[in-house]
Protein backbone atom coordinates (compact mmCIF):
# COMPACT_ATOMS: atom_id res chain seq x y z
CA UNK A 1 0.00 0.00 0.00
CA UNK A 2 1.52 3.36 -1.05
CA UNK A 3 1.41 6.68 0.81
CA UNK A 4 -1.47 8.00 -1.33
CA UNK A 5 -3.72 5.01 -0.55
CA UNK A 6 -2.92 5.30 3.14
CA UNK A 7 -3.89 8.98 3.33
CA UNK A 8 -7.05 8.24 1.29
CA UNK A 9 -8.05 5.51 3.76
CA UNK A 10 -7.39 7.84 6.67
CA UNK A 11 -9.54 10.55 5.02
CA UNK A 12 -12.45 8.15 4.48
CA UNK A 13 -12.15 7.01 8.08
CA UNK A 14 -12.28 10.58 9.38
CA UNK A 15 -15.32 11.37 7.22
CA UNK A 16 -17.08 8.23 8.40
CA UNK A 17 -16.34 9.06 12.03
CA UNK A 18 -17.56 12.64 11.66
CA UNK A 19 -20.81 11.40 10.07
CA UNK A 20 -21.33 8.87 12.82
CA UNK A 21 -20.57 11.41 15.54
CA UNK A 22 -23.29 13.62 14.09
CA UNK A 23 -25.74 10.71 14.02
CA UNK A 24 -24.82 9.65 17.55
CA UNK A 25 -25.78 13.01 18.97
CA UNK A 26 -29.35 12.49 17.72
CA UNK A 27 -31.25 11.64 20.88
CA UNK A 28 -34.91 12.60 21.07
CA UNK A 29 -36.62 13.20 24.39
CA UNK A 30 -40.35 13.69 25.03
CA UNK A 31 -41.66 15.05 28.31
CA UNK A 32 -45.30 14.76 29.38
CA UNK A 33 -46.62 16.62 32.41
CA UNK A 34 -49.91 15.96 34.20
CA UNK A 35 -50.71 18.35 37.04
CA UNK A 36 -53.27 17.43 39.68
CA UNK A 37 -52.67 20.15 42.26
CA UNK A 38 -50.96 23.42 43.14
CA UNK A 39 -47.29 23.27 44.13
CA UNK A 40 -44.71 25.50 45.77
CA UNK A 41 -41.93 25.05 48.28
CA UNK A 42 -40.56 27.00 51.25
CA UNK A 43 -36.87 27.73 51.79
CA UNK A 44 -36.64 25.30 54.74
CA UNK A 45 -38.48 22.50 52.94
CA UNK A 46 -36.80 19.63 51.10
CA UNK A 47 -37.57 17.11 48.37
CA UNK A 48 -36.66 13.43 48.41
CA UNK A 49 -36.30 11.50 45.14
CA UNK A 50 -36.86 7.75 45.50
CA UNK A 51 -36.74 4.85 43.05
CA UNK A 52 -39.57 2.34 42.75
CA UNK A 53 -38.25 -1.21 43.10
CA UNK A 54 -41.42 -3.30 42.97
CA UNK A 55 -41.33 -4.48 39.34
CA UNK A 56 -40.33 -8.09 38.88
CA UNK A 57 -38.29 -7.83 35.68
CA UNK A 58 -36.44 -4.53 36.09
CA UNK A 59 -35.37 -2.11 38.75
CA UNK A 60 -35.13 1.68 38.73
CA UNK A 61 -31.38 2.22 38.91
CA UNK A 62 -30.06 4.07 41.96
CA UNK A 63 -27.64 5.98 39.66
CA UNK A 64 -30.56 7.43 37.68
CA UNK A 65 -32.34 8.42 40.89
CA UNK A 66 -29.23 10.18 42.24
CA UNK A 67 -28.63 11.85 38.83
CA UNK A 68 -32.15 13.38 38.90
CA UNK A 69 -31.72 14.42 42.55
CA UNK A 70 -28.30 16.02 41.95
CA UNK A 71 -29.58 17.96 38.96
CA UNK A 72 -32.62 19.24 40.86
CA UNK A 73 -30.26 20.54 43.52
CA UNK A 74 -28.16 22.58 41.05
CA UNK A 75 -28.57 25.79 39.07
CA UNK A 76 -31.32 28.39 39.13
CA UNK A 77 -34.21 27.70 41.56
CA UNK A 78 -32.21 24.80 43.03
CA UNK A 79 -34.07 22.66 45.54
CA UNK A 80 -32.79 21.07 48.73
CA UNK A 81 -32.64 17.36 47.97
CA UNK A 82 -32.35 14.59 50.55
CA UNK A 83 -30.14 11.77 49.14
CA UNK A 84 -32.11 8.56 48.56
CA UNK A 85 -29.89 6.19 50.58
CA UNK A 86 -29.65 8.58 53.53
CA UNK A 87 -33.45 8.91 53.63
CA UNK A 88 -34.18 5.17 53.20
CA UNK A 89 -31.62 4.25 55.90
CA UNK A 90 -32.98 6.84 58.33
CA UNK A 91 -36.56 5.64 57.70
CA UNK A 92 -35.65 1.94 57.89
CA UNK A 93 -37.70 -0.32 57.58
CA UNK A 94 -40.56 1.80 56.21
CA UNK A 95 -39.26 2.63 52.71
CA UNK A 96 -37.88 -0.78 51.68
CA UNK A 97 -39.14 -2.36 48.41
CA UNK A 98 -41.67 -4.49 50.31
CA UNK A 99 -42.85 -1.84 52.77
CA UNK A 100 -42.70 1.46 50.83
CA UNK A 101 -46.08 3.20 50.39
CA UNK A 102 -47.55 2.58 46.94
CA UNK A 103 -50.43 5.05 47.21
CA UNK A 104 -50.92 8.31 49.09
CA UNK A 105 -53.41 6.46 51.34
CA UNK A 106 -50.50 4.24 52.44
CA UNK A 107 -48.43 7.36 53.16
CA UNK A 108 -51.24 8.62 55.37
CA UNK A 109 -51.17 5.35 57.32
CA UNK A 110 -47.39 5.52 57.53
CA UNK A 111 -47.42 9.07 58.86
CA UNK A 112 -49.60 7.86 61.73
CA UNK A 113 -46.45 6.16 63.07
CA UNK A 114 -44.85 8.72 65.39
CA UNK A 115 -41.28 7.69 64.52
CA UNK A 116 -41.92 8.11 60.79
CA UNK A 117 -43.65 11.48 61.21
CA UNK A 118 -40.80 12.75 63.42
CA UNK A 119 -38.11 11.70 60.94
CA UNK A 120 -40.04 13.24 58.07
CA UNK A 121 -40.23 16.48 60.06
CA UNK A 122 -36.48 16.31 60.85
CA UNK A 123 -35.68 16.07 57.12
CA UNK A 124 -38.20 18.82 56.34
CA UNK A 125 -39.63 16.73 53.49
CA UNK A 126 -42.38 18.55 51.59
CA UNK A 127 -42.41 16.45 48.40
CA UNK A 128 -41.64 12.82 47.66
CA UNK A 129 -40.79 12.12 44.01
CA UNK A 130 -41.17 8.46 43.02
CA UNK A 131 -39.18 7.50 39.93
CA UNK A 132 -40.14 4.35 38.08
CA UNK A 133 -38.64 3.09 34.84
CA UNK A 134 -35.66 1.71 33.03
CA UNK A 135 -33.64 1.87 29.83
CA UNK A 136 -34.09 -0.88 27.28
CA UNK A 137 -31.68 -1.72 24.48
CA UNK A 138 -33.30 -2.88 21.24
CA UNK A 139 -32.55 -3.32 17.54
CA UNK A 140 -29.01 -4.61 17.90
CA UNK A 141 -27.48 -5.13 14.48
CA UNK A 142 -24.13 -5.57 12.75
CA UNK A 143 -21.08 -7.52 13.81
CA UNK A 144 -17.47 -6.85 14.71
CA UNK A 145 -14.66 -9.36 14.46
CA UNK A 146 -11.29 -8.95 16.10
CA UNK A 147 -8.12 -10.88 15.36
CA UNK A 148 -4.77 -11.11 17.09
CA UNK A 149 -1.58 -12.36 15.49
CA UNK A 150 2.21 -12.06 15.72
CA UNK A 151 2.07 -8.89 13.57
CA UNK A 152 -0.50 -7.11 15.77
CA UNK A 153 -4.19 -7.00 16.49
CA UNK A 154 -7.20 -5.28 15.01
CA UNK A 155 -10.96 -5.22 14.69
CA UNK A 156 -13.20 -4.70 11.70
CA UNK A 157 -16.94 -4.32 11.44
CA UNK A 158 -19.87 -2.20 12.48
CA UNK A 159 -22.46 -2.51 15.24
CA UNK A 160 -25.43 -0.39 16.19
CA UNK A 161 -28.25 -0.47 18.73
CA UNK A 162 -31.08 1.68 20.00
CA UNK A 163 -31.61 2.71 23.63
CA UNK A 164 -35.07 3.62 24.89
CA UNK A 165 -35.37 5.19 28.34
CA UNK A 166 -38.85 5.41 29.86
CA UNK A 167 -39.28 6.97 33.28
CA UNK A 168 -42.31 8.20 35.23
CA UNK A 169 -42.03 10.61 38.15
CA UNK A 170 -44.97 10.79 40.56
CA UNK A 171 -44.93 13.74 42.93
CA UNK A 172 -46.54 13.44 46.35
CA UNK A 173 -47.17 16.43 48.57
CA UNK A 174 -46.37 15.32 52.14
CA UNK A 175 -48.19 18.34 53.64
CA UNK A 176 -51.55 17.48 52.02
CA UNK A 177 -50.77 13.76 51.56
CA UNK A 178 -52.00 13.89 47.97
CA UNK A 179 -50.52 13.17 44.58
CA UNK A 180 -49.94 16.52 42.86
CA UNK A 181 -48.81 15.31 39.47
CA UNK A 182 -46.96 12.95 37.16
CA UNK A 183 -44.16 13.70 34.71
CA UNK A 184 -43.25 11.10 32.10
CA UNK A 185 -40.14 11.09 30.00
CA UNK A 186 -39.30 9.00 26.96
CA UNK A 187 -35.85 9.32 25.41
CA UNK A 188 -34.55 7.33 22.46
CA UNK A 189 -31.23 7.34 20.68
CA UNK A 190 -29.12 5.27 18.32
CA UNK A 191 -25.56 4.24 19.25
CA UNK A 192 -22.88 3.10 16.81
CA UNK A 193 -19.70 1.10 17.15
CA UNK A 194 -17.57 1.24 13.98
CA UNK A 195 -14.31 -0.65 14.04
CA UNK A 196 -11.46 0.06 11.64
CA UNK A 197 -8.50 -1.52 13.44
CA UNK A 198 -9.73 -0.05 16.74
CA UNK A 199 -13.42 0.07 17.78
CA UNK A 200 -14.72 3.61 18.29
CA UNK A 201 -17.88 3.73 20.40
CA UNK A 202 -20.29 6.56 19.55
CA UNK A 203 -22.78 6.25 22.35
CA UNK A 204 -26.07 8.14 22.47
CA UNK A 205 -26.46 9.56 26.00
CA UNK A 206 -30.08 8.51 26.26
CA UNK A 207 -30.37 8.03 30.03
CA UNK A 208 -28.30 11.16 30.73
CA UNK A 209 -30.64 13.20 28.51
CA UNK A 210 -33.71 11.67 30.18
CA UNK A 211 -32.20 12.56 33.56
CA UNK A 212 -31.45 16.20 32.75
CA UNK A 213 -34.79 16.90 31.03
CA UNK A 214 -36.81 15.19 33.75
CA UNK A 215 -34.88 16.94 36.54
CA UNK A 216 -35.39 20.39 34.95
CA UNK A 217 -39.12 19.71 34.50
CA UNK A 218 -39.46 18.43 38.09
CA UNK A 219 -37.66 21.50 39.42
CA UNK A 220 -40.04 23.91 37.73
CA UNK A 221 -43.04 21.71 38.66
CA UNK A 222 -42.15 21.70 42.38
CA UNK A 223 -41.41 25.44 42.34
CA UNK A 224 -44.86 25.95 40.90
CA UNK A 225 -43.64 27.80 37.82
CA UNK B 1 19.60 -22.10 29.88
CA UNK B 2 18.04 -18.76 30.87
CA UNK B 3 15.45 -19.17 28.11
CA UNK B 4 14.40 -22.57 29.41
CA UNK B 5 13.92 -21.10 32.89
CA UNK B 6 11.81 -18.30 31.44
CA UNK B 7 9.74 -20.75 29.40
CA UNK B 8 9.08 -22.82 32.51
CA UNK B 9 7.96 -19.71 34.43
CA UNK B 10 5.61 -18.67 31.62
CA UNK B 11 4.23 -22.22 31.42
CA UNK B 12 3.69 -22.31 35.18
CA UNK B 13 1.92 -18.94 35.12
CA UNK B 14 -0.34 -20.08 32.27
CA UNK B 15 -1.11 -23.27 34.17
CA UNK B 16 -1.95 -21.32 37.33
CA UNK B 17 -4.10 -18.91 35.32
CA UNK B 18 -5.89 -21.86 33.72
CA UNK B 19 -6.51 -23.49 37.10
CA UNK B 20 -7.57 -20.18 38.63
CA UNK B 21 -10.20 -19.60 35.99
CA UNK B 22 -11.66 -23.07 36.68
CA UNK B 23 -12.07 -22.57 40.45
CA UNK B 24 -15.04 -21.57 42.49
CA UNK B 25 -15.48 -17.85 43.13
CA UNK B 26 -15.87 -16.93 46.80
CA UNK B 27 -18.34 -14.17 47.75
CA UNK B 28 -18.44 -13.05 51.38
CA UNK B 29 -21.59 -10.97 51.86
CA UNK B 30 -20.72 -7.58 53.27
CA UNK B 31 -23.14 -4.76 54.00
CA UNK B 32 -24.24 -2.28 56.60
CA UNK B 33 -27.68 -2.47 58.18
CA UNK B 34 -29.48 0.48 59.77
CA UNK B 35 -31.30 0.27 63.09
CA UNK B 36 -35.07 -0.09 62.58
CA UNK B 37 -37.34 2.78 63.68
CA UNK B 38 -39.93 0.75 65.57
CA UNK B 39 -41.39 0.65 69.06
CA UNK B 40 -39.68 -1.82 71.38
CA UNK B 41 -41.71 -4.70 72.78
CA UNK B 42 -41.55 -4.87 76.58
CA UNK B 43 -39.97 -8.33 76.73
CA UNK B 44 -36.53 -9.78 77.48
CA UNK B 45 -35.18 -12.15 74.85
CA UNK B 46 -32.17 -14.47 74.71
CA UNK B 47 -30.80 -14.97 71.19
CA UNK B 48 -29.09 -18.16 70.12
CA UNK B 49 -27.31 -18.58 66.78
CA UNK B 50 -26.35 -22.15 65.99
CA UNK B 51 -23.21 -23.01 63.98
CA UNK B 52 -25.28 -23.74 60.87
CA UNK B 53 -26.42 -20.10 60.84
CA UNK B 54 -23.06 -18.58 61.84
CA UNK B 55 -21.19 -20.52 59.14
CA UNK B 56 -23.90 -20.52 56.50
CA UNK B 57 -22.62 -20.75 52.94
CA UNK B 58 -24.42 -21.51 49.69
CA UNK B 59 -22.79 -23.12 46.69
CA UNK B 60 -24.13 -22.20 43.24
CA UNK B 61 -23.43 -24.66 40.42
CA UNK B 62 -23.10 -23.83 36.74
CA UNK B 63 -25.40 -25.45 34.15
CA UNK B 64 -22.71 -28.06 33.52
CA UNK B 65 -22.64 -28.97 37.23
CA UNK B 66 -19.38 -27.22 38.12
CA UNK B 67 -19.07 -25.28 41.38
CA UNK B 68 -19.38 -21.63 40.38
CA UNK B 69 -19.97 -19.33 43.39
CA UNK B 70 -19.58 -19.98 47.09
CA UNK B 71 -21.67 -17.37 48.91
CA UNK B 72 -20.83 -16.96 52.59
CA UNK B 73 -23.60 -15.08 54.39
CA UNK B 74 -23.42 -16.45 57.97
CA UNK B 75 -21.48 -13.50 59.42
CA UNK B 76 -23.70 -10.90 57.75
CA UNK B 77 -26.83 -12.65 59.06
CA UNK B 78 -25.43 -12.51 62.61
CA UNK B 79 -24.47 -8.84 62.07
CA UNK B 80 -28.02 -8.08 60.87
CA UNK B 81 -29.77 -9.85 63.77
CA UNK B 82 -27.42 -8.09 66.23
CA UNK B 83 -28.67 -4.74 64.91
CA UNK B 84 -32.37 -5.57 64.47
CA UNK B 85 -33.20 -7.53 67.64
CA UNK B 86 -32.04 -4.90 70.21
CA UNK B 87 -34.31 -2.41 68.39
CA UNK B 88 -37.29 -4.80 68.68
CA UNK B 89 -37.08 -5.84 72.34
CA UNK B 90 -36.50 -4.13 75.69
CA UNK B 91 -33.66 -6.47 76.67
CA UNK B 92 -31.62 -8.76 74.44
CA UNK B 93 -28.98 -11.24 75.67
CA UNK B 94 -26.86 -13.14 73.16
CA UNK B 95 -26.01 -16.67 74.33
CA UNK B 96 -23.52 -19.25 73.11
CA UNK B 97 -25.54 -22.27 74.25
CA UNK B 98 -29.11 -23.05 75.29
CA UNK B 99 -27.82 -24.19 78.70
CA UNK B 100 -27.04 -20.57 79.65
CA UNK B 101 -30.66 -19.44 79.19
CA UNK B 102 -32.47 -20.57 82.41
CA UNK B 103 -30.19 -18.42 84.62
CA UNK B 104 -30.69 -15.21 82.61
CA UNK B 105 -34.26 -14.36 83.63
CA UNK B 106 -35.45 -13.80 80.06
CA UNK B 107 -39.02 -14.29 78.78
CA UNK B 108 -38.13 -16.28 75.67
CA UNK B 109 -35.36 -17.48 73.38
CA UNK B 110 -35.17 -16.49 69.73
CA UNK B 111 -33.34 -18.97 67.47
CA UNK B 112 -33.31 -18.18 63.72
CA UNK B 113 -32.29 -20.74 61.09
CA UNK B 114 -31.73 -20.55 57.33
CA UNK B 115 -33.64 -23.28 55.49
CA UNK B 116 -32.99 -22.45 51.88
CA UNK B 117 -30.98 -20.04 49.76
CA UNK B 118 -31.52 -19.45 46.04
CA UNK B 119 -29.61 -17.36 43.57
CA UNK B 120 -30.80 -16.34 40.10
CA UNK B 121 -28.17 -15.06 37.69
CA UNK B 122 -29.02 -13.06 34.52
CA UNK B 123 -27.11 -15.60 32.41
CA UNK B 124 -29.64 -18.24 33.44
CA UNK B 125 -32.88 -16.24 33.82
CA UNK B 126 -32.25 -13.93 30.82
CA UNK B 127 -33.49 -11.02 32.96
CA UNK B 128 -31.40 -7.92 33.62
CA UNK B 129 -31.38 -8.51 37.38
CA UNK B 130 -29.49 -10.59 39.93
CA UNK B 131 -31.87 -12.13 42.48
CA UNK B 132 -31.43 -13.70 45.91
CA UNK B 133 -34.20 -15.52 47.76
CA UNK B 134 -33.79 -16.84 51.31
CA UNK B 135 -36.17 -18.97 53.38
CA UNK B 136 -35.88 -18.90 57.17
CA UNK B 137 -37.30 -20.89 60.02
CA UNK B 138 -37.80 -18.57 62.98
CA UNK B 139 -38.22 -20.20 66.37
CA UNK B 140 -39.38 -18.65 69.63
CA UNK B 141 -38.86 -20.91 72.65
CA UNK B 142 -39.53 -20.75 76.36
CA UNK B 143 -36.40 -20.52 78.59
CA UNK B 144 -36.89 -24.28 79.17
CA UNK B 145 -36.69 -24.99 75.46
CA UNK B 146 -40.40 -25.60 74.69
CA UNK B 147 -41.84 -24.12 71.51
CA UNK B 148 -43.84 -20.89 71.65
CA UNK B 149 -43.86 -20.30 67.92
CA UNK B 150 -42.19 -21.68 64.84
CA UNK B 151 -42.78 -19.85 61.57
CA UNK B 152 -41.39 -19.46 58.07
CA UNK B 153 -40.16 -16.11 56.77
CA UNK B 154 -38.91 -15.44 53.25
CA UNK B 155 -36.80 -12.57 52.02
CA UNK B 156 -36.02 -11.39 48.51
CA UNK B 157 -33.46 -9.04 47.03
CA UNK B 158 -32.57 -8.01 43.52
CA UNK B 159 -30.15 -5.65 41.82
CA UNK B 160 -29.92 -4.63 38.15
CA UNK B 161 -27.03 -5.63 35.89
CA UNK B 162 -24.46 -2.90 35.35
CA UNK B 163 -21.67 -2.66 32.79
CA UNK B 164 -18.72 -2.05 35.09
CA UNK B 165 -19.75 -4.19 38.06
CA UNK B 166 -18.47 -7.70 38.70
CA UNK B 167 -20.85 -10.64 39.17
CA UNK B 168 -19.52 -11.06 42.72
CA UNK B 169 -20.36 -7.43 43.59
CA UNK B 170 -23.85 -7.79 42.08
CA UNK B 171 -24.49 -10.99 44.10
CA UNK B 172 -23.38 -9.15 47.24
CA UNK B 173 -25.71 -6.21 46.50
CA UNK B 174 -28.71 -8.50 45.86
CA UNK B 175 -27.98 -10.45 49.08
CA UNK B 176 -27.75 -7.20 51.11
CA UNK B 177 -31.17 -6.14 49.73
CA UNK B 178 -32.53 -9.58 50.74
CA UNK B 179 -31.08 -9.18 54.24
CA UNK B 180 -32.68 -5.74 54.60
CA UNK B 181 -35.94 -7.32 53.45
CA UNK B 182 -35.57 -9.94 56.18
CA UNK B 183 -34.97 -7.21 58.76
CA UNK B 184 -38.05 -5.26 57.70
CA UNK B 185 -40.28 -8.36 57.60
CA UNK B 186 -39.10 -9.58 60.97
CA UNK B 187 -39.36 -6.19 62.64
CA UNK B 188 -42.84 -5.42 61.29
CA UNK B 189 -44.46 -8.85 61.34
CA UNK B 190 -43.07 -10.43 64.55
CA UNK B 191 -46.09 -9.63 66.71
CA UNK B 192 -48.50 -10.57 63.92
CA UNK B 193 -47.47 -14.24 63.91
CA UNK B 194 -50.58 -15.90 65.48
CA UNK B 195 -48.65 -17.97 68.06
CA UNK B 196 -46.46 -15.01 69.03
CA UNK B 197 -49.48 -12.74 69.29
CA UNK B 198 -51.28 -15.26 71.54
CA UNK B 199 -48.17 -15.61 73.70
CA UNK B 200 -47.76 -11.82 74.01
CA UNK B 201 -51.46 -11.45 74.91
CA UNK B 202 -51.27 -14.19 77.54
CA UNK B 203 -48.43 -12.50 79.41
Amino acid sequence: MNLYSLSKLSGIRRLLLAMLALLASCTSTTIDEFRQGETGIGSAETVVVLGRRQASDYETRAEFVSCVGERMGRGENALQIVPEQEFVDAMFPWFEPRTAPLRTRDLERLMAENMVAEKMLDFGVRYIVWLDGHTETTDRSGSISCTIGPGGAGCFGFGSWEDDANFDARIWDVASMTSVGTISTDATGQSYLPALIIPIPLIARVEANACSRLADQLKSFVNGS
Amino acid sequence: MKNTGLNHSVLLLLLLFGLGSCGVSNVVIDGSFPTPNINKMPIAIAVYYDDALKDFAYLEYSETGKEEYNIESGKSHVQLFNVVLPAMFDRVVFVNSMEEVPTLGVDAVFAPAIEEFQLALPAKTKLDVFEVWIKYNMRLLTPDGDYIADWVLTSYGKTPTETFRSIEAAINDAAVVALRDLASSLALSFNQVPEVRDWLNSR
